[in-house]
Order: C-alpha cells, then sequence, then structure tokens
C-alpha cells in the first residue's frame, strides 16, 4: 500500500509538472483567461498598492482560488493562477486516485483516470487555464465523496466533512449555493432509510414513518438534525460573509453583484450579450437538452448511475448536479453554461466508479464499457470545448492544438506597455471594473502605483478633478462590450469638461476597446 | 448462640448464605458479620432487631473513653475486617466495642494482644467503623494527604505558583505595563492579535478533535462477542469508591444502582467513603431498610477536605485488580464491569486506565441540563475518542475512570491539592508513559440543574484545570520531553487555553458588541480596520465553529431535539466565564478549597441503565 502511494505521489508530481509546462506554454502564446487576469490584478493590488487593500483581499470573490493564486504569486505573479490551477488539478487527481487504489484496487481505472486527467480537453481546461475550476472539481468530489461515504458508515464525521466541503465549495463559486436546494427533499429521503424499520420500500416506510407518533417525532428530529448538521455551516458562513461586505462595501451582495469584487459580472455581461445579439444561433440551451448534453459530454454519468440502481436516494443524490445545472439555466438565463458545470460530471462519474466498481461481478464487461466510454468522452470533450459558446473556452483549444499565438489580449498588453513606459510621476486614472486586463499587465510595483484605482481613497475625488490628481485618463471606447459598467467611458468627458470647462484632453493612445488621454490644465 | 446462628435462626440469614458467607470470610478474612451486612445478605435493621430480640443491647459508643496505648496495638484494617475494637482497659479488662459479640478470633485476639479478658460492648458496625477510622486512621490519612508530596513534590499542587511562574508572570505584566505606557495603541493590537489568534487556532483545534473523534463512532471497542467470552469465575475483584458528601438523599438510588451492575457480587469490593464529620450520609446509611451491598469507611478529619483526599484513603483499603470510582448519583452501564476487564485484556500492558463516556439522565429537564449534556456529549464521544486517537493525553472525567490498582499506586494516586484531581492524574500517566484508552460504555450522571450550583461546580473545574496546568508548567522542557510535541500542545490547547478562553471570553464579546452596537469611535481609533476585521472574524467563526461541533455532539447519542440548544452556546460560555473568574479569585486565595457540588436536586427519575 505505500508502494502504491508512493507510485501514486510520482504520478500526481509528474502530472502536476505536465499541466505546469502546458500552462506556461500557452500563457507564452498569449493565452490568459479573464478569471485569472483578475486574480493577477487583485494579487498585484494586495501586493504593491497603496490604500485600502484590505477590502481588495477581503472581498474578492470567489475568495479560495483568489487565495490560492494569491499564494503562487510569490514565485510568479503573472503565472500564480497557472500555476495554482495546475497544482490542484494534480492533487485532485491524487485525491481521486488514492480513494481508487484503497476501494476499487484495480490498477485498470487507476489507468483510466490517467488518461482523463492527461488527455481530457475539459481537464486540461480546468489544469491551465489559470481558473477556479479545479478547486471546484477539488470540493465537489469531497462534498458528493464524503456524502456517499455517510449513506454507508452514518458518522457524523462524513457529514461533517461534506458539509465543510460544501463551504468550500461555495466560496469557490457562489452559484454552488443552490446546490443545497436540490438536498432537502433528498436528505428527508435519507432519514426515512437510517429508519430502523422493517419495511424496505421507501414509500411504505415513509407511509409507516408519518402514521405512529413516536416514528414521526424521530423522523421529524432527525431529518431537522441533519439539515442542520449538512446546512447550518454553508448558511452561518454566507450570512457572515454577506455582514462583512456590508460593514466593509455597504453592499450585501458586493462580492457577487460588484464588477470590482468578482470577475464573473463581466463574463456573465458577455455572454448576455452574446445570446441577445447573436444571428447565428447554436445548439439551443434548452432545459431538457442541457441534461441530454451533459450525458453526451460524459457518457460515464450512465456507469454511474447504473451502479447506484439499487439505492433510490443514492441515485437521487447523482441526479441533484442534473437538476442543480438544469436550476442554473433557468436562474441565469441567457448565461452559457461554463466548462465547469460540465466538468463535475466527470468527477462524480468517476467517484461512483471508485466507490463501487468492485462490486460489479463482470468485471471484463465493466472495463469494455468504463474504456469504451472514456475514450467517447475524451472526443465529446474536444468538441463540447471546440464547439463553446464561450469564447476563451474556444480560444483554449484552439491555442492549445494549433499552438499558434493568441492574439485577444494583445491589444491590452500594448496599452499596458505604453503606460508602463509613461514618463516618471505620471499618473493614470484607470477604472479597473473593466480595465483589469490592463492593471494585470502592469509590469512592477512602480507601474502599479502610478495608476489611480478605485479601491484608493482618491479615486472619487480623481474623478471629479482629474487633472489635480492624474496626469492621464483611460477611458473605455465606444466598441467596448462592457463600456456601461465604468464610469470612465465616452460619457465622462462631456460631463467632466462641463465641470471644469479649462480642463484639455489630448488622446495619446488608442485601441479598439480603450482611448488614453493626456489631461492638461 | 453465636450470632450468625442466631441470624439464621430468626430466618434473616439462610443455611446456603450462611455457607457463603463463611467460605468468603475464610477468602477475604473479614469477618461473618462484616461480609453480612456489606455484601447485600442481610439490612442493618433486620440485624439490629434479631439481636434486640436475643436481649443485646446496643450502646451508643462515640463518646466513650480510650487509650491511644492499647490502641496502638490493633491495626486499624484487622479492626476494619472484624468490625470491633479495643478502646480502654479497665478494671482488668479490655473494654472491646463489637458488632458481633461471638467473634471467637477476635476475642482471642484482644485477650493474647492485651493478656486480659474483654468487656465487650455491642454497637452498630457503623459506628465502630467510624470510631476505628477516626481513632487509628491516622497514618493512613496522612499517607493520603502527603505521599504524592513527599514522593514526587514536582507533581503536588501543593504550591500553587512555582517561583519561576511568579517571575515569569510579572514580568509579562511590567512588560505589558511598560509597553502600554510607551504606546498603548500598538500593544493594544498586539495583544488583540494574540488573544484573536489563540482564540482561533484552540477552537479550530476541538473541531479537528471532534472531527477525528466522530470518524470512530460506531467503533466498538469491546463488542458483545468479547463480552459473551468472559468467564464469570475467572473475573478479578473490582474494587469500586464511592466517595460521598452530605449526600443522604442519594444513598437509596446508589444501592439500586450498584445492585444492577452485571459483576458478580462477592468479586465487589465497594467502598463508600464517608467523611468523619457527615452524620448526615451515615445515617442514611443506618436508617436503610434493606441490605447494602457497600462497606463503608470512614475518612479522617484532615485538611484539604478533598474528594481526591478521600480516594487515597480509601485506596489503602481496597482490595481489587482494578479499581474505578462513581459518584452517588452514577448509573454507570451494567455491563461496564465487565467491558472494561475485557479491554483491560485486550489492551497492552502499558494501557492502565480506560474512561468511560459520562452523560446525563436528566438532559431535559431545562435549559441548563440541555446545554450540559450537549457539552458532555461533545467531550466525551467526540473529544476524548480524538484526543486517544491522535495519542494526546486524556484529561480523565472525574468518575468511571477504571484504574489497575496497582500502577495506581505507583503512580502516587490522586493528588489531594488539586481540585480537578482526574485530569492531573491523567497527565501524569502519560508523562510515565502510560496510555489510557476510551470504551464504548457510558455512565449517566445527574446533570446540574441549578446555575449557581452550575457554577460552583464549574468553577472548582476550571480552577482545577489552572492547577494542573501550572503543575505541568513549571518546567516546559521537561514536559515537552515526557509528552512529546502532539502532547505538549495538546496540552497547551486543552488544559491552557480552556480557562483562557473563558476568561478572555467576555472581554471580545464586549469589544464585539460595542463595535456592532455603539460604533465607538474609540475602538475604531484604538484598533486600525485590518485588527477589528480579523477579531470579528475570529469571534465569528469561533463561535460558528464551537457552535457547530455542540451540533454534532447529539448524533452519536440520537438527542435531536437538543441541536438548537446549540445556537445558546455563546450565553452558556458567559456563565463559563463567571465560573472561570470564580476559580481564578479562588486559585489565589484558596486553591485547595473544595467547592462542593450539590446533588440530588433532579426531579427526573433515572432511565434504566441496563444494556439492551
Amino acid at each position: 500500500m505505500r508502494n502504491q502511494s508512493r507510485y501514486l505521489l510520482l504520478i500526481t508530481i509528474l502530472l502536476a509538472i505536465y499541466y505546469l509546462v502546458l500552462g506556461i506554454h500557452l500563457n507564452h502564446l498569449g493565452y490568459i483567461s479573464q478569471e485569472a487576469m483578475f486574480y493577477i490584478e487583485k494579487t498585484k493590488i494586495v501586493v504593491d498598492g497603496l490604500g485600502n487593500r484590505l477590502k481588495v483581499m477581503g472581498l474578492t470573490a470567489p475568495i479560495l482560488p483568489f487565495y490560492a493564486s494569491f499564494i503562487f504569486s510569490a514565485i510568479s505573479a503573472p503565472l500564480a493562477p497557472v500555476i495554482a490551477s495546475s497544482i490542484i488539478t494534480a492533487v485532485l487527481f491524487f485525491l481521486i486516485g488514492s480513494a481508487l487504489m484503497r476501494r476499487a484496487k484495480d490498477e485498470f481505472y487507476l489507468f483510466i483516470l490517467l488518461i482523463i486527467f492527461i488527455f481530457h480537453p475539459g481537464i486540461l481546461y480546468a489544469a491551465c487555464s489559470g481558473k477556479s475550476i479545479a478547486l471546484v472539481m477539488v470540493f465537489f468530489f469531497m462534498f458528493f465523496f464524503n456524502l456517499i461515504k455517510f449513506y454507508n458508515s452514518n458518522t457524523t464525521f462524513h457529514v461533517s466533512i461534506a458539509s465543510i466541503s460544501l463551504v468550500l465549495l461555495i466560496f469557490c463559486d457562489y452559484k454552488f449555493i443552490w446546490l443545497t436546494l436540490f438536498f432537502i427533499p433528498l436528505v428527508l429521503s435519507i432519514t426515512i432509510k437510517s429508519l430502523n424499520l422493517g419495511e424496505q420500500e421507501s414509500i411504505f416506510r415513509l407511509f409507516i414513518s408519518f402514521n405512529n407518533p413516536s416514528l414521526r417525532r424521530k423522523l421529524i428530529n432527525k431529518t431537522f438534525a441533519l439539515y442542520i448538521i449538512l446546512f447550518v455551516l454553508p448558511l452561518a458562513c454566507i450570512v457572515c460573509y454577506k455582514l462583512l461586505n456590508l460593514t466593509h462595501a455597504q453592499d450585501l451582495n458586493y462580492f457577487s453583484e460588484s464588477p470590482y469584487a468578482t470577475w464573473t459580472v463581466l463574463a456573465d455581461k458577455l455572454s448576455f450579450d452574446q445570446l441577445s445579439t447573436s444571428t447565428v444561433y447554436q445548439i439551443p440551451e434548452t432545459s431538457i437538452l442541457i441534461s441530454a448534453r451533459v450525458l453526451l459530454f460524459c457518457p460515464l454519468i450512465l456507469v454511474a448511475i447504473y451502479l447506484f440502481r439499487n439505492s433510490m436516494y443514492q441515485v437521487l443524490t447523482l441526479l441533484t448536479p442534473f437538476a442543480f445545472i438544469e436550476f442554473l439555466h433557468i436562474k441565469y438565463e441567457k448565461v452559457f453554461l461554463a466548462q465547469e458545470y460540465y466538468l463535475i460530471f466527470v468527477v462524480l462519474a468517476l467517484l461512483c466508479i471508485l466507490y463501487k466498481a468492485q462490486t460489479i461481478r463482470n468485471q471484463t464487461i465493466l472495463k469494455t464499457i468504463v474504456g469504451v466510454l472514456t475514450l467517447v468522452q475524451l472526443y465529446t470533450g474536444y468538441i463540447f470545448l471546440k464547439n463553446s459558446s464561450l469564447t476563451e473556452e474556444k480560444n483554449f483549444i484552439t491555442v492549445l492544438l494549433n499552438r499558434e499565438p493568441d492574439t485577444h489580449q494583445d491589444e491590452n498588453r500594448q496599452l499596458a506597455n505604453y503606460i508602463n513606459h509613461l514618463p516618471e510621476g505620471a499618473h493614470v486614472l484607470v477604472d479597473d471594473a473593466i480595465a483589469f486586463p490592463i492593471v494585470a499587465f502592469t509590469r512592477d510595483k512602480k507601474d502599479l502605483q502610478r495608476l489611480t484605482l478605485p479601491y484608493q481613497n482618491t479615486y472619487l475625488s480623481a474623478i471629479e478633478a482629474p487633472d489635480k490628481y492624474d496626469d492621464y485618463i483611460l477611458l473605455a471606447s465606444e466598441k467596448n462590450e462592457v463600456t456601461g459598467f465604468t464610469q470612465l467611458n465616452n460619457k465622462y468627458i462631456p460631463v467632466v469638461k462641463k465641470a471644469n470647462s479649462a480642463l484639455k484632453l489630448h488622446r495619446v493612445y488608442e485601441t479598439s476597446d480603450w482611448v488614453l488621454y493626456k489631461v492638461y490644465e | 448462640m453465636s450470632i450468625p446462628e442466631l441470624l439464621v435462626n430468626d430466618g434473616f440469614i439462610s443455611r446456603q448464605d450462611r455457607e457463603k458467607i463463611n467460605d468468603l470470610s475464610a477468602t477475604t478474612g473479614q469477618s461473618f458479620i462484616k461480609i453480612a451486612l456489606n455484601f447485600g445478605y442481610i439490612s442493618r435493621k433486620n440485624y439490629e432487631r434479631s439481636l434486640t430480640n436475643a436481649g443485646y443491647v446496643f450502646q451508643p459508643i462515640r463518646e466513650l473513653a480510650h487509650d491511644a496505648d492499647v490502641l496502638s496495638k490493633i491495626e486499624l484494617k484487622f479492626a476494619d475486617q472484624h468490625v470491633a475494637l479495643p478502646l480502654r482497659i479497665e478494671n482488668g479488662r479490655v473494654i472491646t466495642v463489637m458488632a458481633d459479640p461471638s467473634n471467637q478470633l477476635f476475642i482471642d485476639f484482644i485477650r493474647f494482644t492485651y493478656d486480659c479478658e474483654p468487656e465487650i460492648i455491642l454497637a452498630s458496625d457503623l459506628d465502630i467503623t467510624w470510631l476505628s477510622h477516626k481513632l487509628t486512621g491516622d497514618k493512613y490519612v496522612k499517607s493520603a494527604v502527603f505521599e504524592l508530596l513527599n514522593r514526587d513534590p514536582n507533581s503536588s499542587a501543593f504550591i500553587t505558583f512555582s517561583t519561576g511562574q511568579l517571575a515569569f508572570l510579572f514580568i509579562l505584566l511590567g512588560l505589558v505595563t511598560i509597553g502600554l505606557v510607551v504606546s498603548f495603541k500598538n500593544t493594544s493590537i498586539i495583544i488583540n492579535i494574540l488573544i484573536s489568534s489563540f482564540f482561533l487556532v484552540a477552537i479550530l483545534f476541538k473541531l479537528f478533535l471532534a472531527l477525528m473523534g466522530s470518524r470512530f463512532e460506531l467503533h466498538q471497542a469491546v463488542t458483545r462477542e468479547d463480552l459473551r467470552e468472559i468467564v464469570e469465575d475467572e473475573l478479578p475483584i473490582y474494587t469500586i469508591l464511592l466517595p460521598v458528601y452530605k449526600e443522604d438523599k442519594l444513598i437509596k438510588k446508589l444501592i439500586w444502582n450498584l445492585q444492577a451492575l452485571d459483576y458478580p457480587r462477592e468479586k465487589l469490593d465497594v467502598k463508600l467513603l464517608i467523611e468523619e464529620d457527615d452524620d448526615k450520609t451515615l445515617n442514611a446509611v443506618r436508617n436503610l431498610d434493606f441490605p447494602a451491598i457497600f462497606e463503608v469507611v470512614v475518612v479522617p478529619f484532615h485538611m484539604p477536605k478533598t474528594k481526591p483526599k478521600a480516594c487515597n484513603y480509601g485506596l489503602h483499603f481496597a482490595r481489587g485488580k482494578y479499581l474505578t470510582i462513581y459518584d452517588a448519583e452514577d448509573i454507570p452501564d451494567t455491563d461496564q464491569l465487565k467491558k472494561v476487564v475485557s479491554m483491560f485484556g485486550k489492551l497492552p500492558s502499558n494501557y492502565i486506565c480506560i474512561q468511560s463516556a459520562l452523560n446525563y439522565f436528566n438532559r431535559n429537564e431545562n435549559f441548563l441540563t440541555r446545554m450540559f449534556t450537549l457539552e458532555y456529549s461533545y467531550w466525551f464521544d467526540y473529544m476524548l475518542p480524538g484526543l486517544d486517537t491522535l495519542d494526546i493525553p486524556i484529561p480523565l472525567g472525574g468518575t468511571s475512570n477504571h484504574f489497575k490498582l496497582e500502577n495506581l499506586v505507583e503512580l502516587g494516586a490522586w493528588d489531594p491539592f488539586n481540585v480537578t484531581e482526574d485530569a492531573d492524574l491523567g497527565l501524569r500517566a502519560y508523562a510515565k508513559g502510560y496510555k489510557i484508552a476510551v470504551i464504548n460504555s457510558t455512565t449517566y450522571e445527574e446533570a446540574n440543574n441549578e446555575p449557581i450550583n452550575w457554577i460552583r461546580q464549574r468553577s472548582r473545574w476550571i480552577k482545577g484545570y489552572m492547577q494542573t496546568y501550572l503543575v505541568h508548567m513549571r518546567n516546559p522542557v521537561a514536559l515537552w520531553r515526557k509528552l512529546g510535541w502532539k502532547g505538549f500542545l495538546g496540552f497547551n490547547f486543552f488544559i491552557g487555553a480552556t480557562p483562557l478562553t473563558f476568561l478572555v471570553y467576555p472581554f471580545l464579546l464586549a469589544i464585539f458588541i460595542s463595535y456592532l452596537v455603539f460604533d465607538l469611535s474609540t475602538i475604531r481609533t484604538l484598533f486600525p480596520d485590518w485588527i477589528l476585521f480579523m477579531s470579528i472574524f475570529n469571534l465569528m467563526v469561533g463561535n460558528i465553529l464551537m457552535i457547530y461541533i455542540n451540533m454534532m455532539a447529539v448524533f452519536k447519542r440520537r438527542y435531536y431535539e437538543l441541536i438548537l440548544f446549540s445556537i445558546a452556546n455563546p450565553v452558556y460560555w458567559l456563565m463559563h466565564s463567571v465560573a472561570a473568574f470564580k476559580g481564578l479569585y479562588q486559585l489565589i486565595v484558596k486553591p485547595f478549597y473544595w467547592e462542593k457540588t450539590e446533588h440530588g436536586l433532579s426531579k427526573v427519575n433515572n432511565p434504566t441503565n441496563i444494556v439492551k
């Protein structure tokens, strides 16, 4: 067992190196995700900024991926998100692998796991894009793994760990709070199962429990206790976090609704615009089709459901993520479902296989099916990324396979480069609600400190009287897709000129999204 | 006619029982009457009735004159075994008090020792026990008080603060004062950071322990199969010490609880330890109208008047291979003793103590009993197994800890100057390389249902933790070496952190509430935003986690109805804080004072303790 663990550790290290090499290579080709840029920018502010950095440190969301990236900024600030996601994906492999070795005890499944982690485009995307997907997958795995363990062991330990994992999952992606919604009927089902009754059929167990006063009391008490132990921690943490937002940003939902706190606001807006204005319809993401798309993306989940077919509430548990993504699709209408929400099914399928595969007598057939479906899954994973509605997902696979430079951020880079080379002492007024990519591309502490950003107390004064505080102003052009999220856009000039008619602005640099003005008095 | 014959003729003892008593008498060396009265063969009332009917007259003997020379020739243990005592020589006859005037062996002893005939005065066995311990128990009580102090003064709480500790405390106080004078703001910030971090780490540690413990919540250290394999004839003698003080209301309950124990009666050595001045309890025993199954041991007066002193005294008379302590109101699981014997058989020889879980039978009585139950469930069902798993010293609970007698004696038994002698003993055992295990058996106690009484009890516990911490931290480096880093940190976070968190808690809460309600500008100027952010985070996360840990506690025992009471924990901790400050005050002014907890206040009837 110890030898196997060492073996697994070695593979994990090699895998981490593989992801790192791939991630750094893609980074050199110019590929960088919005989320990664957001973390880089916030890290720069926290490390090198001047002003209320505490708010940035505490209220940047999702907080855990940001902190994970922040830790690695000591190695390299621009590569920190990629290093974090690479290492975390390797850790996920280790977690699944070690559980697999303890339970399934069959190297075939480890081989399948390795194949998926080496070749699955979605996993590669999670590992090399610097996004929070890897961390989401880790906690998603831990949550479901402990929940399924709880079904067997019935110990508080597993349900508590599941609850803690759920907290961590929510702090990696707030949308997972909705997952709790689908556990409400499930917990009742779990309690009914755990009652000591002769009757086996769930519906009759429910009938008996409701008609016997003592059993009814027990059922209600236990169901309630399970709800509490599972959900009180996530809810309490969210309440505390919201209170912190209220006290430090005067807005309970600052972390989820402000573009200064999270990158998803802009991402969702872009997705919305694309869906609203696009004339070319892609596969319509109607409700039923979302689940069908998941089955196409991850056919292994069918094996997972088959493995748990004998237990109704365990099958229900596996179905909750389906309900969850369907719900997301309704709740966040006209927002594309990101790769992350498909990848959780890959994790779930692997979890079920490692948990139950050894119980199937005819291993040859099972292994053949798993092997074939894995290959299908690799292909569908590629197709999904290639045809993704989200630009950065599509870009990833293009850059990965064609190994051609990604030019999407070139303009931002050049603009940042221009700002970096401005004369010593020159200050630039920038709104990082939408200009965070430019801030992320600043070179060093000196370059960052020349920017007047919204986290600083002087920002509002600088907006009112830019000539007193800054030498340059960066404005979003009309073409900029998210121009509405900032005050510093083309509408700013008439307003500021009205206030100070002596103010003169001169265009010094221009890209399709940005215009940099020099301020003259 | 001899007394045994008289009792048989009167029908109070059957012939078979008489044979059993004689057999037991031959193996233990105890007299017939001692066994008859202490092993449940006859009640004291019937014994007195029978003798009175036969013309015997029971005399009051407590005030009788005695001669030290006469007493010096008799060993207390011998007098105790025969329930008889020579008092003085008068008119060429030895005035001897006896519970059984027909005890030929003792009469012969008097003749040979004093070379005169005895003049026998019949007295109640309880009075004779009282008198013999009072008059001849001096060396045992001295040993009970000073044994540990003489043998291992560094482990005794006789000295509360060592010179080094006092120097450390005053230097620290001096530095803090200087710091506050020189830079009030920065010093406050440093203190705040230290306290907040400590608070959070202590709570995270507790969460970790609870999780570790909960992992093995279904683990059965001793299974039913193990119990079935036990051969009754091979069971060892088991000593049960029952230290009581003014527990007259509980004596009847005690007998029922002891009788429910599934252990051969003749292999039980039950000692009811009654203080010399506790006539209430002694009279309650005297007035029992059914047979008692315990032996009364009267603890002569000697300061400090603490439970460990009484236990140490009782230890001198213990006959068992194993020994445990129960409180008067305790209801142990019926198979607890057998489980312990089975577990000791399975464990390596360095395991010298097994701790049973404690819980409460009156949990639904009021708010306080509910909170207490939650606390104990979390402590004994999750925390101690967690410590056990991580091999960190276990602070023993007050009762239901089962020892190997010889190892207990070797350790120097309990420290009479320590008011949580149990926690202290657990640490001393670890320091000597011994181990303590936790067993899947529960003793149900009476939860304190009255706030003042609760604070009294808790202040003693917290004071005891402080004492224990001070005793063992006299030489931290040596302790580190003995316990290892895990044990050392566990000790600091468990024994050291517990009183400290309770002492600090009200201050943190006050700052938090002031900040929240009044938004005091002074606080904002004193502490920068990041400190307040960190402190509030710590306090909130700390409270939430502690509430969560308490919520976990309901699962193992299926006390689901208590889960919401966990939310009231912050209020419950405030009561702890009151007790902690009382304990701190007492630690300074009267460190050995034993705050007596009133028992028998519960109106709830005991549930059955039969293991199904």
